[in-house]
């Protein structure tokens, strides 16, 4: 003990002359490695800090008692105070956190993963999952090889990423993504115009080759032509016409799902049928809510959706999306804004996008070719038939009649 | 045979024009709507020839309805008032052609300067000059920039609508389309009708006869 305490000392002292008195003397005991305190729930809570770092980062500027500031001579160490588990006291500290980085906070609080705290997920990232308060950098913690910390719970994407144009550009996450108010990925147009601030020229250079390009910018989304290997999808979005916004599930009483389900009677995906009827349902809600269904291309995972390459692989083919039987239209999904600002999607047969009865209710989306009307086809066949059978049966009437007429009049002259 | 101008310059400019757009917007509509099924061209080029044919028909119309909004020409396509007179010369030509014609009975309808339509044409030309060619043009141009329209294209009921209409008055051009080239040839010769689109002189004959 006497040898740990001598040479925990030493590591405080070497720790520099940059951290204040009191703050060594925090350091005499905390720098031992393997210093830990059993919790309540059996984990035990690391309180070893790496001096040196501790000196390097910006919070030694602080020290340690502005953010330990229940802690004093007399009450420490606290054998009496009990911490139920590791997450419990991060959740607060995160409030320590707030009183220096209200701003920054604020941010948070809006974020997705804010929300996904608040909503109780054991994994939510808090203040300390992504920032070691003890080896706080003034710049980023953001580490572009490792992705860290990003990809501590997002690994998969980032591995996607890494392999990315943007990734190879060493583009951090939060360049498109943010670092304190992280937004759904699929909450609003946020994503898109991150995109577009860089590529601010991206629509006038698109519009020198891609007819309906502003269009196309509104209803395909950027990986599903610039991460060609992707496998896409439709996602058919329920957009209040009168507010110009998504629709949203209302907090505390959501009813997409347990209405989707009462119209997909028989569980294999809405059908058209089902669609009209859900939708109706929406309807009925309010005497001037015109709910109604806006399409988008998207690609199938968070994965895919990072695996952006370089423009010259992009999809330049048309063909790809505008014919029968495209496989971007061969998995449909219905969606609503959920209390989270994630999606909550329900599936949907696609039959949907080629049916007569989906006219009206998937009014708002429509790729020509691809999700044909198959009644159209029909139709077209039928005109088709009749503007050559017509001719054909006149002359063959014509040719009969004058025939029969010859033969009648050979007879009589006879 | 004697002849008299029915067809002036303008309507005959117009016509061809027409004609010729007619035939290539039903070309590209359909190698767009079916690609992959026909292969004539790439969907991208389809889509832009598309439109600016489409464009060139527009301004086309414009040389028409101009032409008959200031010249009294426009008599031709002046409806007739009478239900009973006009339904009855309707039967009266249908009988033409469905029996008549096969016996070699004359054309029941007299052409001349201020009616060069039989009644079956002048109804349908009515529909289709004042109905359905300017809805095509309209959906044709929503269609054409669907981000720009987008507030018009959503009071319809959205994109797939517009998209419906625009098909479905393509299915009835593309049927129409040689319905109109055969009855062009019922003549008093097969070229008869075709020549004066050419020269704007329709010969009269009593004995035999026929529309568009």
């Amino acid at each position: 003990m006497v040898a740990v305490l001598a040479a925990t000392s030493l590591t405080a002292r070497a720790a520099g002359s940059a951290l204040s008195q009191l703050d060594q003397q925090c350091l005499g005991c905390h720098s031992a490695k393997g210093l830990e305190k059993k919790l309540t729930n059996g984990e035990a809570l690391s309180v070893y800090v790496d001096g040196a770092v501790f000196a390097k980062s910006v919070h030694s500027k602080i020290g340690c008692a502005v953010c330990h500031a229940n802690t004093s001579f007399e009450n420490h160490p606290p054998v009496k105070t009990k911490i139920d588990s590791i997450r419990d006291y991060s959740l607060a500290q995160t409030k320590v956190c707030e009183t220096c980085h209200a701003p920054v906070f604020k941010l948070y609080e809006g974020s997705i993963h804010a929300t996904l705290v608040r909503e109780g997920y054991p994994n939510a990232p808090l203040c300390t999952d992504c920032h070691n308060p003890h080896a706080v950098m003034s710049k980023a913690a953001y580490d572009a090889a490792t992705g860290a910390p990003c990809s501590k719970c997002h690994d998969p994407i980032f591995k996607a990423y890494a392999g990315s144009v943007h990734g190879k550009a060493a583009l951090g996450c939060s360049n498109c993504h943010r670092a304190h108010d992280v937004s759904a990925a699929t909450k609003g147009d946020q994503l898109k115009d991150t995109c577009l601030e860089c590529h601010q020229d991206a629509l006038a250079a698109h519009q020198t080759w891609l007819p309906n390009a502003a269009q196309h910018f509104e209803t395909v989304s950027c990986p599903a032509c610039h991460s060609p290997a992707a496998k896409r999808k439709v996602d058919l979005r329920l957009y209040d016409s009168v507010t110009k916004q998504r629709v949203a599930e209302k907090e505390g009483v959501p009813q997409f799902e347990s209405r989707a389900r009462a119209a997909d009677a028989k569980g294999t995906g809405l059908d058209a049928m089902a669609l009209r009827s859900l939708l109706r349902g929406f309807n009925r809600e309010g005497a001037d809510n015109e709910t109604t269904l806006r399409g988008r291309l998207e690609v199938s995972t968070g994965v895919e959706a990072h695996q952006l390459m370089d423009k010259s692989q992009a999809i330049r083919d048309c063909a790809k999306c505008h014919q029968q039987g495209a496989d971007a239209f061969q998995s449909v999904t219905v969606s609503i804004v959920g209390p989270d600002g994630r999606r909550v999607r329900y599936g949907a047969q696609p039959e949907v996008l080629n049916s007569m009865i989906s006219v009206d209710s998937v009014g708002g989306f429509y790729a020509i070719g691809g999700t044909r009307i198959k009644l159209l086809d029909w139709l077209l066949a039928l005109a088709l038939l009749g503007g050559v059978g017509v001719p054909v049966v006149h002359l063959t009437a014509n040719w009969l009649f004058r025939r029969y007429a010859k033969k009648i009049s050979g007879k009589e002259d006879s | 045979m004697p002849r008299i101008y029915v067809h002036p310059l303008p309507v005959r400019i117009w016509h061809w024009i027409n004609a010729l757009g007619f035939v290539a917007m039903i070309v590209t509509g359909f190698q767009i709507r079916y690609i992959g099924l026909i292969d004539l061209m790439s969907f991208r080029t389809a889509v832009v020839l598309h439109d600016w044919i489409g464009f060139v028909l527009i301004g086309n119309f414009f040389i028409w309805l101009l032409f008959y909004l200031i010249s009294d020409k426009i008599r031709v396509y002046h409806p007739e008032l009478s239900p009973l007179k006009h339904f009855r010369a309707s039967f009266r030509q249908a009988l033409y052609y469905g029996y008549g014609i096969f016996k070699g009975e004359p054309n029941p309808h007299h052409v001349s300067v201020y009616q060069k339509f039989n009644s079956m044409q002048s109804m349908s030309y009515q529909v289709i000059m004042m109905l359905l060619v300017p809805l095509q043009f309209y959906t044709g141009v929503l269609l054409w920039d669907v981000k720009r329209f987008s507030g018009m294209i959503d009071v319809l009921g959205g994109v797939r609508v517009v998209d419906t209409a625009h098909v479905l008055i393509f299915i009835f051009f593309t049927g129409f389309i040689f319905i109109h080239v055969y009855l062009a040839t019922l003549g008093h010769t097969r070229m008869a009708h075709i020549t004066s689109m050419f020269t704007g002189y329709e010969e009269i004959e009593e004995e035999h006869g026929g529309g568009k």
